[in-house]
């Protein structure tokens, strides 16, 4: 039994038992390379679940959606190992409670899909583990390469020259898990903190501000890459933040449920004084 | 026979334009992103691409740009009004679908207050549009009743050769016969036949879309909720429409001075709609994503007598979640039948 068959079957266990409200997947898209988000609610629309090496998209950021958990009840939803880390964030952040979360974990290698085991959060830290010690390629590190070989007046000339594409549209913030918040800062405009306009300034003040919000949150699944209509290599910032983070704190976002997060925790025994 | 353009006078052509006090602009790649831009030389085109991937909007109706700027000393107030650059343009190489969103949006700059910011950049601008002979599976000009050579919201149409040596010119508009007077020596007359326009699959019937929308009973149809269930809200679909047109207007700066914006907007943020007393009439995303298809196909239409949507397809072939007004008004065609 292929691994879709065996989780469309999974799916339909768990809808017709009552023991999940949704299925959160993957569907067939507008043409043959694409995969859409797709919403199941009843055991009869199983077969609408595709699961192969097109399916990419980390769809945790949809189980904060407004209202999607305050019933208590279980959803389950389609998972590679960035959106399981994604989980564990969010709910070590309190943005939701673990125990609702039923995981249907997959990984693509190259063209192979195969089935990770566990169901719950607390299952895949070994899987977690292992991608701390050994980085998936992303594909880009040739670009990532060139950038690190880059004195600071290249690198920001570089970037200039990507945020210059920015509108604006905000694609990288909703397509991102970690992008939660209700009320954006930007979006926040008594007083108007961030600039709106779309000009260089703003367009700095927007991809920096989000960076920084990032740092040590990031699980680097590439929705914000992905989602960019003006083609700007968003997830090489993410990156090089959460490569600083590993660096100066081992902390690697999304281990456990339960791990502190970096920047909004603090220790009494800090060596730097500034934040006491 | 007819008038001709090969593609190897063009660089002469774009000499002569600049030389005219014209700035030269049209499709480009650069920085890993097609759009149009101004170009030194005709060597800058690409004339391969289906379509750029920002529209022409761009042109016309920037994402961010000044209207004011003001300074408020003790005894004195000053306001200088900022009107674009003038700037005579020739637009070489757009897409029927982004020329006609132009023309779409002509009335609405224009029905109550005249957009001078709108208006001064189309009348100094000449759209020459080539019609398309490759189209992509987002492509549904001919969904919206137009075709790859659609002449409205064009100067000047030109076909290209079967033997892609240069293009049929057809001159219609008196903006556009005045900019081809310039290089009215570089043209020639010849038979040379044109390429067959881009064959694109009708994808929906719009009529019995548009009498689905029109009906009340459907503003609140569960359609809204289903279709719209993986929209994220971001503007991705807004900021790339040749036709969408919200802005808000924006003050930056203090007390003392500061500047006031006209800035994209976009139906599809919550805060788009939301009242200072906290309540959001349109408080989900299925209503944000209803509100835009309504716009486009029944109030839009019921004002100005056209579709705000000119077929180019980018909403679907941008969207991070695979959505679109193509696959919606899919939907609606069968709900309708």
């Amino acid at each position: 039994m292929s691994i879709e068959e065996q989780y469309r079957k999974r799916a339909m266990e768990l809808l017709s038992g009552g023991a999940v409200k949704m299925v959160i997947g993957y569907g067939r898209g507008s043409n043959a390379e694409r995969r859409r988000p797709v919403f199941i609610s009843s055991p009869e629309e199983v077969n609408r679940l595709v699961l192969d090496e097109a399916c990419i998209a980390n769809l945790s950021g949809y189980l904060v959606n407004e209202g999607l958990l305050s019933d208590e009840k279980r959803v389950a939803v389609f998972l590679r190992p960035e959106g399981i880390r994604a989980i564990n964030i969010l709910a070590a952040e309190s943005q939701l409670d673990a125990e609702q979360i039923v995981i249907f974990g997959f990984d693509v290698s190259g063209n192979e899909v195969k089935a990770l085991k566990g169901i719950h959060v607390e299952e895949f830290e070994d899987v977690i583990g292992a991608i701390k010690e050994h980085a998936p390629e992303m594909g880009n590190e040739e670009l990532l390469e060139k950038i690190e070989q880059m004195n600071p007046q290249e690198r920001f000339a570089f970037w200039k020259e990507e945020f210059a594409k920015c509108i604006k549209c905000y694609a990288c913030r909703q397509a991102c898990p970690m992008c939660y918040c209700r009320r954006c800062i930007v979006d926040s405009n008594q007083p108007q903190w961030v600039n709106t306009s779309s000009h260089s300034l703003g367009n700095f003040e927007w991809n920096i501000v989000r960076a920084f919000h990032l740092s040590g949150r990031c699980v680097e699944c590439g929705n914000c890459d992905r989602a960019c209509p003006v083609n700007i290599p968003l997830r090489l910032i993410n990156h090089r933040m959460a490569q600083e983070v590993l660096k100066s704190f081992d902390h690697f976002a999304g281990m456990s449920k339960t791990q502190e997060p970096v920047l909004a925790s603090f220790k009494k025994d800090d060596s730097e004084t500034f934040i006491l | 026979m007819t008038k001709i353009l090969f593609s190897d006078k063009l660089d002469k052509c774009v000499e002569r334009w600049k030389s005219a006090g014209l700035t030269v602009m049209g499709p480009v790649q650069r920085a890993n992103i097609k759009t149009y831009a101004a170009v030194e030389h005709a060597s800058e085109f690409d004339f391969g691409l289906i379509l750029t991937d920002r529209s022409i909007k761009d042109l016309f109706f920037p994402q961010t740009e000044p209207m004011l700027r003001y300074t408020i000393k003790k005894d004195a107030i000053n306001t200088d009004e900022c009107l674009p650059p003038r700037e005579q343009r020739i637009i070489f190489g757009a897409r029927a679908c982004d020329a006609s969103g132009m023309a779409i949006d002509d009335p609405l700059f224009g029905w109550d207050y005249k957009d001078e910011y709108w208006f001064q950049r189309r009348n100094e601008s000449v759209i020459v549009t080539i019609a398309c002979t490759n189209a992509d599976e987002f492509c549904m000009c001919t969904s919206l009743k137009m075709a790859p050579d659609s002449t409205k919201g064009s100067d000047v149409l030109l076909r290209p050769l079967e033997n892609s040596k240069g293009w049929q010119v057809e001159e219609l508009t008196e903006r556009g016969r005045e900019a081809f007077k310039t290089i009215a020596d570089l043209l020639q007359e010849g038979s040379d036949t044109a390429a067959p326009v881009a064959a694109v699959a009708e994808k929906f019937d719009l009529d019995a879309c548009v009498a689905w929308l029109q009906n009340p009973e459907n503003f609140d149809s569960k359609f809204w909720k289903e279709i719209s269930m993986r929209c994220i809200g971001c503007a991705s679909c807004t900021y790339l429409c040749p036709t969408c047109h919200c802005f808000d207007i924006q003050d930056e700066g203090d007390t003392y001075s500061g500047i006031r914006r006209k800035n994209w907007d976009s139906c599809s943020f919550a805060l788009f709609t939301l009242h200072t007393s906290g309540h959001n009439p349109r408080s989900t995303q299925s209503a944000r994503w209803r509100q835009r298809i309504m716009h486009k196909f029944n109030y839009f239409p019921s004002k100005f007598n056209a579709n705000s949507c000119s077929g180019c397809g980018r909403c679907s072939r941008e969207c991070p979640v695979d959505m679109g007004i193509t696959e919606t008004l899919q939907e609606i065609s069968k709900l309708s039948q």
